[in-house]
């Protein structure tokens, strides 16, 4: 709420100081009209039009009392200043009236827009009319159009309160309605993270769509075509059914349980992503164990980062085959993806490298685990991989 | 010879770190004009704000405006009413109070309607009224012979003009007072007068009629800004609820493009609309998406709830650095983390500079010595400000301050630096 005020006072004391500025810009045009006003009355009136001027200024600034008294009262010394400072018969002459007019209505009726907030400020708005209005009766009272002036005086001063206190009124109307949207937005923000929650969560097949993504960045040369397009076809089924709210599980390779189960068994995954390789033109061989249980999020990175190996070879070892042995003991679990292919020398390989630290180092220290790299140009690669039990 | 020769040389030495500095200076600048024109927001928030706004109480501003305006066309109508009998003819002016109210009344009532924007057409057609009226007044009230009088309706447009002030944008209605305003100064200035002095109350005339609409365009200006501002601040609130670690909204959107595009990328393939090998231009695609795949599901998790709030905030965006290396804001409980944000928030938005900004580091955690259960963690946040001057700095920002933590503040060439001793409860006891 006190917030609400303070954005509030700030918006209604900028204004004030527009309203005063330009209304005192008005007073200055209506006094320089030739012959109106003689030099030693616009000498006489400099000084408390600086210092009214001033007020407004800094009232745009705190809003402070102070500065509303200096107004009003230079506003008032002015125009008691063109009514009665020099002799005269028969009243004010026109130009000195209508700037009395212009001061009581434009420049210090500014003041009203910060007078309407609380009850001690309101006595104060009733206060400063009166005053002004007094002045301004008395003032004019011999002249001819003081009718005119008075009626100017009134009208100023009831619409800038008016548009004042509206304003006030606004604030809070719309803070609330500000509230309410905060309020509707953090139901949003709740989905949102769900949301991203439920896609992360199926990384599994996040995985599968990043292997079938790599193969189609390469155009999908080497690779049967229709085993591509049926593979396709399985993770672009399987994105839809994310995309609708679902935890779709693959049917065809019969494997990636998405449901966030707490440990799978390594074997029966395994089997997919021999049958997923094996359709695009990779034989691999199993050896070793099969029954290692795994936690889900370490299953899937496991297999994340094994069938990343097996993509470099299928790509660069230029052989049609790989051996991947499984082995376990207290604490780790271990795959060592061998291959008898071109090889590489390790110091020469940069961008490679680069993909491979990306896509398999990170995402096995996630988890706790770790990758090794063993490779010659001529004698083939070995990959060794291990995450925590 | 030796003096040129020495000055050339410090010049060469001087200009240097003079440069480097300004250049550092003007990539200060770029980066923030960078991030402040990159910035969007996520589509639900857009969508959750577009289905409440609605001019975001526009509405009822434009009411009390419009009232405001009416007292000045009272006062208007009124000098109409007493010098009618000074009219060689009043028909024309007469005429042009009624066009104006009906005008007015249409507008007023076509802007509650419509609640948003006036279609051009009707704005014209309005304005074309409001040009009907001056001229109809200007011709009833010009050279009227020894008795002065002054035009009423005419001035009376500026009270149109405010009706229009919530459904037009500014810089159209501004447009609009100052042409009648100058249309209405060639008419006092034109004008034939017995009496010079009738010049005062004609251009106090001209005031009455260009300074209402100003006002009401300056009023709704700065109150659609703190409108929005607050709009900004409450939607990056609901960032304070999050847990230590969260996807943003705008990644997580960005997830769900990527798996969007990469279902069609795939879908074609399977049906056949992309033929195999696939041409240069779809496998592009098919790696663009791959690393963006790739890099979203490696990092996509490490990110604090005030990394989102700023990154997610029109406000605080371009203006706050974040140093957060271990992600230490997630560790705050909610209360120190809304009082962080108003920090910043207040800090910010108090500064009418555009240049204010605010950096934020966090950590790192103190050793503690020996180890009790239940023992708190402990950890720094330096917040160091440039062009926020300490006077400047509001009670209530110290107030949030003081909620986050027991601080220290310092200031220096007008940036301030304050350091809060945060304690929090360690997160491995619960």
């Amino acid at each position: 709420m006190q917030r609400i005020h303070k954005e509030r006072d700030r918006l209604l004391r900028r204004a004030a100081r527009l309203a005063g500025l330009s209304g005192s810009i008005a007073v200055v045009v209506v006094m320089l009209v030739p012959g109106g006003f003689s030099l030693t009355l616009l000498g006489r009136c400099l000084p408390a039009l600086v210092l009214m001027v001033t007020g407004q200024y800094l009232l745009g600034r705190s809003g402070r009392m102070r500065w509303v008294a200096l107004v009003v009262l230079a506003g008032v010394g002015m125009i008691l200043l063109i009514g009665f400072s020099e002799p005269r018969t028969s009243g004010l002459n026109l130009v000195e009236e209508t700037a009395i007019g212009a001061l009581a209505a434009t420049a210090m009726s500014s003041v009203a827009l910060v007078l309407v907030v609380t009850v001690r400020r309101m006595i104060a708005l009733f206060a400063a009319f009166a005053a002004t209005l007094a002045c301004v009766f008395a003032s004019t009272i011999s002249s001819p159009a003081a009718i005119v002036t008075l009626t100017i005086t009134i009208c100023g001063w009831f619409a800038v309160a008016l548009a004042g206190w509206w304003v006030a009124q606004s604030v809070p109307r719309v803070m609330q309605r500000i509230a309410a949207i905060g309020r509707a937005h953090l139901a949003e923000r709740h989905a949102s993270e769900l949301e991203a929650q439920r896609r992360q969560d199926a990384r599994l097949l996040h995985d599968t769509v990043l292997a079938t993504l790599t193969l189609l960045a390469h155009s999908g040369v080497g690779v049967n075509p229709s085993a591509l397009r049926q593979q396709s076809g399985d993770d672009a089924r399987l994105l839809r059914q994310l995309r609708l709210g679902g935890l779709p599980t693959p049917r065809r390779s019969g494997v990636y349980t998405l449901e966030p189960a707490t440990a799978s068994t390594l074997g029966n995954t395994l089997e997919s992503v021999k049958q997923r390789f094996g359709r695009m033109g990779l034989d691999v061989d199993w050896h070793g164990s099969g029954q290692v249980l795994l936690p889900s999020d370490v299953l899937d990175s496991f297999l994340l980062a094994l069938g990343e190996c097996l993509e470099n070879v299928r790509r660069h070892a230029g052989v049609a085959r790989a051996d991947v042995t499984i082995t376990d003991d207290d604490t780790t679990v271990r795959a060592m993806v061998t291959d008898a292919g071109v090889g590489f020398d390790l110091l020469g390989v940069s961008a490679e490298r680069l993909g491979f630290a990306e896509s398999v180092v990170a995402r096995l220290r996630d988890v706790g685990g770790n990758a090794r790299l063993f490779s010659s140009p001529g004698s083939g690669t070995t990959v060794v991989l291990e995450v925590p039990k | 010879m030796t003096g040129p020769g020495l000055a050339g040389v410090r010049m060469d030495e001087l200009r240097p770190s003079g440069s480097s500095r300004r250049d550092l200076r003007q990539k200060e600048v770029q980066d923030r004009q960078d991030r402040r024109r990159t910035f969007r927001r996520p589509v639900r928030t857009l969508e959750t704000t577009r289905a409440n706004q609605s001019g975001l109480g526009g509405r009822h501003l434009g009411i009390g405006l419009s009232f405001s305006g009416g007292f000045i066309a009272l006062f208007l109508f009124w000098r109409f009413m007493i010098q009618w009998y000074d009219y060689p003819l009043p028909l024309p002016s007469l005429a042009a109070w009624a066009l104006l109210t009906a005008t007015t009344v249409l507008a007023l009532v076509t802007a509650q309607r419509l609640s948003a924007r006036m279609p051009d057409w009707l704005f014209a057609a309005a304005l074309a009224c409001g040009g009907v009226v001056v001229v109809l007044d200007l011709a009833g009230s010009r050279d009227t012979g020894d008795v002065a009088v002054y035009p009423t309706a005419a001035a009376a447009v500026g009270s149109l003009l405010i009706a229009l002030v919530t459904v037009r944008r500014g810089r159209d209605v501004i447009g609009a007072a100052v042409v009648f305003g100058a249309v209405l100064l060639v008419g006092a200035l034109t004008e034939v007068r017995p009496d010079p002095f009738t010049l005062a109350p004609d251009l106090m005339t001209i005031v009455l009629a260009v300074l209402p609409p100003l006002l009401g365009v300056a009023i709704v200006r700065s109150f659609r800004r703190m409108a929005q501002r607050e709009l900004d601040l409450v939607l990056v609130q609901s960032t304070v609820s999050q847990p230590q670690f969260a996807v943003g909204m705008l990644a997580s959107e960005e997830l769900a493009r990527i798996d969007l595009d990469a279902e069609t990328l795939l879908d074609d393939v399977a049906q056949g609309r992309s033929v195999l090998p696939l041409g240069a231009e779809k496998s592009t695609t098919a790696a663009t998406l791959a690393t963006q795949l790739r890099l979203h599901l490696i990092q996509g998790r490490r990110e604090t709830w005030l990394h989102h709030a700023i990154a997610e905030s029109e406000f605080l965006g371009p203006s706050v650095n974040l140093h957060d290396p271990a992600g230490l804001a997630g560790l705050l409980d909610p209360a120190q983390r809304d009082a962080l944000l108003r920090t910043i928030w207040l800090l910010i938005s108090d500064t009418s500079r555009a240049e204010a900004s605010v950096s934020l580091s966090l950590g790192p955690i103190r050793p503690t010595h020996g180890v009790r259960a239940r023992q708190k963690l402990r950890f720094p946040i330096e917040l160091t400000t440039t062009g926020v001057p300490r006077r400047r700095v509001d009670p209530e920002t110290w107030q949030a301050i003081r909620v986050v933590g027991p601080h220290i503040d310092s200031s220096q060439d007008g940036s301030l630096r304050v350091e809060i001793e945060c304690s929090i409860d360690n997160p491995a006891d619960a």
